[in-house]
């Protein structure tokens, strides 16, 4: 379109091209302020420190972080060969299976609880969403009291069930699931409130002309909220996952990655690399793999599963 | 329109999640202008709130102080810095508290890039080679010749571990060494001598035999042992057998160019300490202390390792339950205490050559006050650190202490106990700290089962090698 009003021969529609032109610019201008702050501040703390990444992963560097010489993919090569970062990587995807599904289910499940009609409902809504005012660390270390191997509340209920004494955190078969329970309990809080947000947002008329056709509460919420909340909870999907890609505190403060490296996610391990073993290097190649496959990531839900989500 | 509207919204909202999630490092110190001073309005009328000064009215130097204890020795170090500031006017302590000795060397280490540092910060030992390496040391020694300062009554062992090239890096401030804690009712009530821990690895196996409880169902519920998977306790058991952590002599006698813990001490030490945990006697808690020092106290496990610096906590936490014992860190056999001995353990204080010279001044002041006999004695009566001093072990608070608790010349005597050689010396190398850390994991592996303890051992040996030689290259 645009190439066939600029090769027009009348003056007018030049006149009116250069109108629009000036028009765009004005729009632009007026949207610059409101942009202008995020993006600066995207610039300081993501592209500027984004590029350097990129820079310090191809450099050796001094045990303070100082790039001396340029090693070219060492690091990228070194990594390819090591199982350490690769059993990071698989530890991370198993971490993501383990929370999503649990947090999307739980929270759909209560979100659907919340939204029934009932009196006093509001005290169980404020309930089911008050994990949004507990932070990460504060969670992992409720976590950590119940999981005590010795006076831990989880083992004298095991022992009252005559189940014994659970090596919670300190065996390598038990322990990414033990990480994985506190992120669960924590998400789900947030996870409410969106779709319960979004529950609420679904007219009623919808429910009303189902119920006249003779609708029961189950069909109604398979083809009405369901298809309804779907993008809420794509939004999750996407949000949750990006979360659990990036776990870092539960996994500190419960376990420092052991026993065994079975819950040393990619975030911890590029912590380790760059703080504790002063492999500035090898950390940002890490990194870098690790924004690889979460943009890549990304870019397949948008592309997949968008495609199944019903926007009214 | 819509759709891309929420579209663009859900990408916002990422990519906020993303900058909040991967946002800088916190800020590591509190700004070395932010005390008192600023607080006194400028258009005060002056004199009149102003505390009397003294005669030379200089201002004091303020300086910062980073130090990593928490708990009961948190306190008693934010004491003791009371106590230096109110002794004098000349200099002005700040004391922050930066997390364990782990996070304290992180966040030396981003201080140093960013060039925002304390004048003197203290420091675990597994920090020596680094600081040294990264040449922002000022060295003691230098205050020391200057002003004909006498070190003597420092243990020499302390000196000696803190000294590289006859040089004394760091003042000594608090130092350890690892004990076995045994519950001594526990002991009676099992037909054991309380007064006679045991001193070998035969011997405490059987103690922990007799010491196992079970209840009417074959449930476990005292056991005799737990000993957290603290690299640490590897170095010390396999120093106490007269072997070496890295080569090169530990790498005293030249720099360490690879890692020998997988020699037959550790595999010995790892096949003993497995069976314990196989046969049932002892239990695993995992990598904290923390965990093993809770079962101890709660009673349900009837010895453990740890440091000799938590004897007041211990005891503190025992008392009307049970009585603590305190012994020696147990031995392969008899042969070996003539053999070696104990590694020095815990932290010294470092001056940074990064701040003013009036500053290091400062600093040199405020160190040797932690090392007045008073300042040593109170430390070691509220931690157990022992007293890195002569003069603080025989400072009359401290032996009327020792008398009432032997359990606190236990270290001290082992510390006595120990010859010196570069076995007793410990490792040194710029990459210790990520040496513990893999050496805990090999440990984990081993425990776990399907690999023998020489093979995690080789493997963790490899690992810590290739990052020795990784940090030799950076530094040379």
């Amino acid at each position: 379109m645009a190439v066939l009003t600029r090769e027009a021969p009348a003056g007018v529609s030049a006149e009116r091209n250069a109108r629009q032109r000036r028009k765009e610019v004005k729009q632009w201008l007026a949207v610059l302020p409101y942009l202008g702050p995020s993006l600066f501040l995207f610039a300081i703390f993501v592209f500027v420190p984004l590029i350097r990444t990129v820079v310090m992963s191809t450099y050796a560097t001094t045990p303070i972080g100082e790039m001396t010489k340029f090693v070219g993919t060492k690091w990228f090569a070194r990594l390819a060969s090591s199982n350490v970062y690769l059993n990071s990587l698989k530890v991370t995807v198993r971490f993501v299976l383990y929370t999503v599904p649990g947090v999307l289910a739980l929270s759909l499940l209560l979100a659907t609880l919340g939204n029934l009609r009932l009196r006093g409902i509001s005290f169980f809504r404020t309930a089911f969403a008050i994990t949004l005012a507990v932070s990460g660390a504060t969670a992992a270390l409720i976590f950590m009291f119940l999981y005590h191997p010795v006076i831990g509340t989880f083992n004298h209920l095991m022992e009252l069930i005559g189940v014994g004494r659970v090596p919670w955190l300190t065996d390598a078969r038990y322990a990414l699931v033990s990480v994985a329970i506190p992120r669960i309990w924590l998400q789900t809080g947030f996870a409410t409130v969106v779709l319960l947000a979004g529950m609420q947002g679904i007219s009623d008329e919808l429910y009303e002309a189902a119920r006249i056709d003779g609708a029961g509460f189950w069909q109604c919420w398979k083809n009405i909220t369901l298809p309804l909340v779907s993008p809420s909870l794509f939004f999750l999907l996407v949000v949750v996952t990006l979360n659990a890609f990036q776990t870092f505190t539960e996994v500190n403060v419960l376990t420092s990655g052991g026993p065994i490296d079975s819950t040393q996610v990619v975030v911890h391990e590029i912590y380790r690399s760059f703080y504790f073993n002063g492999q500035y290097g090898l950390a940002s190649a890490q990194a870098l793999i690790l924004f690889v496959i979460i943009l890549g990531l990304t870019i397949l839900q948008f592309g997949v599963v968008e495609k199944r989500v019903h926007y009214t | 329109m819509k759709r891309t509207l929420s579209v663009v919204v859900s990408i916002l909202v990422v990519a906020s999640m993303l900058l909040t999630s991967c946002g800088a490092p916190a800020p590591t110190a509190v700004p070395p202008t932010a005390v008192p001073a600023t607080k006194v309005p400028a258009t005060a009328v002056p004199a009149t709130p102003v505390p009397p000064t003294p005669v030379p009215p200089k201002e004091p130097v303020k300086i910062d102080f980073w130090f990593a204890m928490s708990g009961k020795a948190g306190e008693t170090v934010q004491e003791l810095v009371k106590r230096f500031n109110e002794s004098q006017s000349e200099v002005i302590v700040t004391a922050t508290y930066q997390g364990s000795y782990d996070d304290a060397i992180t966040k030396l280490k981003a201080g140093l890039q960013s060039k925002d540092v304390p004048a003197v910060t203290q420091m675990y030992d597994l920090g020596t080679r680094l600081l040294i390496d990264l040449k922002v040391v000022k060295p003691v020694q230098d205050f020391i010749d200057r002003d004909k300062y006498d070190i003597g009554d420092v243990e020499p062992a302390v000196r000696n571990y803190y000294s590289v090239n006859g040089v004394l890096y760091p003042m000594p401030f608090n130092s350890s060494n690892p004990v076995l804690y045994y519950n001594k009712t526990m002991f009676k009530e099992a037909g054991l001598d309380p007064e006679k821990p045991p001193r070998t690895w035969a011997e405490l196996t059987e103690a922990a035999r007799k010491l196992v409880k079970k209840d009417a169902s074959g449930k476990t519920i005292q056991y005799g042992c737990s000993f957290a998977i603290y690299g640490w306790f590897v170095e010390q058991f396999i120093a106490v057998q007269g072997g070496y952590y890295v080569n090169n002599e530990n790498g005293r006698a030249d720099r360490a160019t690879a890692a020998t813990f997988n020699g037959p001490e550790g595999v010995k030490l790892l096949e003993w300490w497995k069976s314990l945990n196989d046969e049932g006697i002892c239990i695993n808690l995992g990598r904290k202390t923390a965990d093993t020092k809770k079962a101890f106290d709660s009673g349900v496990v009837a010895m453990t390792l740890d440091s000799t610096a938590g004897v007041r906590d211990r005891i503190d936490a025992a008392v009307g339950k049970f009585d603590v014992g305190v012994g020696f860190l147990p031995r392969s056999s008899e042969a070996d205490f003539a053999k070696s001995g104990t590694i020095i353990g815990g932290a010294a204080v470092w001056i940074l050559n990064l701040r003013p010279e009036e500053e290091q001044e400062a600093a040199w002041k405020f160190v040797q006050f932690l090392n007045t006999a008073e300042s040593q004695a109170f430390w070691h009566i509220n931690t157990g650190y022992y007293p890195v001093n002569a003069k603080g072990y025989n400072h009359p608070d401290d032996i009327a202490w020792r008398a009432k608790y032997p359990q606190f010349q236990v270290a001290i005597d082992q510390l006595h106990a120990a010859p010196f050689n570069n076995y007793t010396a410990g490792g040194l190398t710029g990459v210790f700290p990520e040496a513990r850390q893999t050496v805990e994991a090999a440990v984990e592996e081993y425990f776990a089962g399907g690999i023998t303890a020489q093979q995690a051992l080789d493997k963790a040996a490899a690992s810590v090698t290739q990052a020795i030689l990784d940090y030799n290259d950076t530094v040379k």
